[in-house]
């Protein structure tokens, strides 16, 4: 049973008359992770940030759990439901890595006592030192922020995560951890992953990869990427 | 509760814009206990100045048409004035006497109230005071000893004003700019789920929290300098004392909350048009 679905989903920017794509119809379960990939500019960002609740569509409807994303209290769903990795991270670049998980918990509600504690626990699992999360965010790498963030999206331990190009600043090493840990999280834990990716290496721990082009979606198997 | 701890460490790292949005602040609010403890010292001067002169009478033969002069005036003798001062009407008398004769336009009365003036003539007439007679209040003294307060007071009024409408306009450029820079932070708080009400009230705390350090240091330096001020601006006889009393602090901590919250206002106004993702699009 879907857990996210796309239903004769159309979009299309405000004032423009092309569709960025049109009747998309996709089911997203728990317990897989699922890959999009497609050339720059296909509509793969926009179809995420559909997903996480950013932005609604022109016609059609997404459903999370049987509701209408468009009717429902979004900021609720982005702060409960969904863990968002976004492709520009999007973190707070004054505050440290550990400001920025221990104010997401707050914002989602954890109840957790000690929050600290358990943002150095997420870091840990990312790669990311007791010393270095104590760094505001600018003193941070990019692959490190690029970790920050993953840790953010996970530290309210949300029933989705939605990621746009999520190891695209990581070395190989790393890499190979996140996947591991987003693969885990999905096979796991049963939550549903949902990742951009132009990465081969991501999408082989794909259970379902999609194309997007011209507008059109299709699901494809590995070999033929 | 996150929403405070959040605005309070926002504090500490946004250190060269709150220290810029809190030197105008320290400004507006010491000038503003400058003016207001010289305007409300001097309301209080001039009203007690009124009272005092509101109580005080006297009489006067009428001039007469013809040679502008007293001569041909009935006369009020000594007995007349110390008739005319057994009154319930007075708090006090203070009658004048000169070369051995009753001054009745040298008397003064002193009225337990301004209000009973007229009771107190009528009183007078039925024990024999002349129809040529005046009974007046001397405008021109009071005109004369209440003027510089007045012009002290009116430069007072002015000074806060202009500093209270320059004071909003700085503050509304200042925070305008300040939520054109945080424009991505709102956009990346809004993206985590953080409600608008919460974002409004984080960026609210952290005007309050700025507004009233400012206005505990603006109320010692504005006392401290009220004196000298209005020593420099007073130009009547002796000199005038300027002291800041519970009323006028009360004020001005009003007026910088009604002028941190209408900023606030501004921040509002801007937050509710933008979208997360517009932002967020806008910056990647």
């Amino acid at each position: 049973m879907s857990t996210l679905a796309l239903q004769n989903v159309t979009y299309k920017y405000e004032g423009s008359s092309k569709n960025i794509f049109k009747d998309v119809n996709m089911d997203f379960e728990k317990g897989k992770v699922y890959t999009i990939v497609g050339k720059s500019g296909a509509g793969k960002s926009t179809l995420l940030n559909l997903l996480a609740g950013l932005d609604t569509a022109t016609e059609g409807s997404v459903t999370y759990e049987n509701e209408n994303l468009a009717e429902m209290n979004r900021n609720r769903y982005r702060a409960k439901n969904a863990g968002i990795i976004f492709q520009g991270l999007n973190l707070l670049t004054n505050a440290t890595a550990i400001d920025n998980i221990v104010l997401s918990m707050n914002i989602s509600g954890v109840s957790e006592r000690n929050k600290k504690a358990k943002t150095y626990s997420l870091l840990e699992k990312v790669g990311i030192s007791k010393e270095k999360a104590t760094r505001k965010i600018l003193k941070l790498s990019g692959g490190e922020q690029q970790r920050v963030a993953i840790a953010r999206a996970l530290a309210h331990d949300p029933e989705l995560i939605v990621a746009d190009e999520p190891t695209g600043n990581l070395d190989k090493q790393t890499e190979d951890s996140i996947l591991k840990i987003f693969s885990s999280l999905a096979h796991d834990e049963g939550k549903c992953v949902i990742i951009v990716t132009h990465s081969k290496k991501v999408t082989n721990i794909a259970d379902e990869m999609w194309g997007l082009d011209k507008g059109v979606f299709r699901q494809m198997t590995k070999d033929k990427k | 509760m996150y929403v405070f701890e959040h605005a309070l460490l926002n504090l500490g790292k946004n250190k060269g814009r709150n220290i810029l949005l809190g030197i105008m602040l320290f400004a507006v609010i010491a000038s503003a206990v400058i003016a207001l403890s010289i305007f409300n010292a001097t309301d209080s001067i001039i009203e007690n100045a009124r009272i005092e002169f509101n109580t005080m009478i006297q009489i006067r033969p009428q001039r007469r048409q013809m040679g502008g002069n007293d001569n041909g005036a009935s006369t009020v003798t000594l007995e007349d004035l110390h008739r005319f001062a057994d009154s319930d009407y007075l708090s006090g008398v203070q009658i004048g006497v000169g070369g051995g004769f009753a001054r009745g336009n040298e008397t003064v009365f002193y009225l337990r109230s301004p209000e009973l003036l007229y009771a107190f003539e009528a009183e007078m007439r039925e024990k024999g005071l002349p129809d040529d007679w005046a009974v007046f209040r001397d405008e021109s003294s009071y005109r004369r000893m209440i003027a510089p307060i007045e012009n002290l007071q009116d430069i007072s009024l002015t000074f806060l004003i202009v500093v209270m409408l320059f004071g909003a306009a700085i503050m509304i450029l200042l925070s305008v700019i300040a939520i054109r820079e945080r424009k991505y932070e709102i956009g990346v708080l809004r993206a985590m789920g953080m409600k608008k009400n919460k974002v409004v009230l984080c960026l609210w705390v952290e005007t309050i929290v700025i507004t009233f350090v400012c206005f505990v240091f603006g109320i010692i330096v504005g006392t401290v300098l009220s004196n000298p001020v209005a020593g420099a601006l007073w130009t009547g006889e002796g000199q005038i004392n300027i002291a800041l009393n519970g009323i006028t602090a009360l004020q001005i901590l009003g007026a910088s909350l009604l002028l941190a919250t209408i900023t606030g206002a501004v921040s509002v106004s801007r937050i509710t048009k933008y979208e997360p993702i517009k932002i967020l699009m806008e910056r990647n």
